[in-house]
């Protein structure tokens, strides 16, 4: 077998393991498009669109209970700024990419597809554009019908059955994974201990806040090597 | 109208670098620091995750073991599926017993 083909096979079956975490989100995103009073349809239509579930909760909620279309924007924006970088980091590696690619990949640069980069570092410009292709369309494809079906789906359910925790274990377990040095752990615990203390800064920005400080040291860290 | 608005903007934000630094040599040091990208926002993600909007972070023992338990076997085994499965059985347990 050609190894694009198996890249492909092996981006959508990492895929569906990490699906798992958005199913109960998608009912939550239901319940928001529900209680907005916005079109279902409108509401679902962010999914193609936008293409990231916090920002479209943000986004939805805060339209739903009356705030400008600025101010919904912005926050929704705030809230996945950490996707800058992601853009940054993967530069390198669009780099020897043709340019479709480059326009095509961040549509589907999610968190989810962001950590399989992180765990797949093949260096075959090839065999990387296949698997990123397959996980980014096969979760692509599921949040789609999730999105759907959470509409009918979220509003009829109770919200709180404990499945949402499996999105953090999922996103630890990626980063057990990625975390290649001692100075890699420590990085990603920092981050980790800023974003409780900055917990409450509005909009997730603590997120952001922590990740550039834990950056900073990282930059320390690696100036000591020299 | 937002909702267009934003999707330009979410895509504009996962594009910018890959577009414009299509063709620019990156200095070894910034490729070193780019390696740490990753951990630190996952890390912070883990906790964001586990906080409510108005910013209290919902870490009990439950969480604390599933997540260390996940965290473990993903190291040893390499295994997402049986990280996760794992994360989650201990989390539920604990759940249930503490309450």
């Amino acid at each position: 077998m050609k190894p694009t083909h198996t890249a492909v096979r092996q981006g959508i079956r990492d895929t569906f393991p990490l699906f798992v975490p958005a199913i109960p989100f998608s009912f939550v995103f239901g319940l928001v498009v529900a209680n907005s009073g916005i079109a279902p349809l409108l509401g679902w239509s962010s999914t193609p669109i936008m293409f990231g579930g916090a920002a479209q909760v943000t986004l939805l909620t805060l339209l739903g209970q009356g705030a400008s279309v600025a101010a919904a924007t912005t926050a929704a924006l705030v809230v996945t700024a950490r996707h800058l970088l992601y853009s940054v980091t993967l530069a390198p590696r669009f780099q020897n990419q043709p340019r479709w690619f480059r326009w095509v990949g961040p549509y589907l640069l999610i968190d989810q597809v962001f950590a399989l980069t992180l765990i797949n570092r093949d260096q075959d410009p090839k065999v990387f554009r296949a698997y990123y292709l397959a996980s980014g369309f096969t979760f692509w494809l599921l949040w789609m019908m999730a999105t759907g079906v959470g509409l009918f789906v979220g509003p009829a359910l109770p919200v709180e059955w404990g499945l949402k925790f499996s999105a953090p274990v999922m996103f630890i377990g990626i980063l057990a994974v990625s975390v290649s040095s001692w100075e890699k752990v420590l990085v990603a615990g920092i981050s980790a201990g800023l974003t409780v203390l900055f917990a409450g800064l509005p909009n997730k920005m603590g997120l952001l806040v922590a990740s550039l400080m834990a950056i900073c040291v990282a930059l320390i860290l690696e100036l000591r090597k020299r | 109208m937002a909702i267009l608005l934003a999707g330009l903007g979410t895509y504009a934000m996962r594009a910018v670098f890959i577009v414009a630094l299509a063709k620019q040599r990156f200095p070894p040091l910034a490729l070193h620091l780019l390696e740490y990208v990753g951990p630190a926002v996952m890390g912070g993600l883990v906790v964001a995750m586990l906080s409510t909007p108005e910013g209290a972070v919902e870490i009990g023992l439950p969480e604390l073991a599933g997540l260390a338990s996940a965290a473990f076997v993903a190291a040893k085994t390499r295994n997402q599926v049986w990280s996760l499965v794992t994360g989650m059985t201990i989390y539920w347990v604990l759940r249930a017993l503490v309450g």
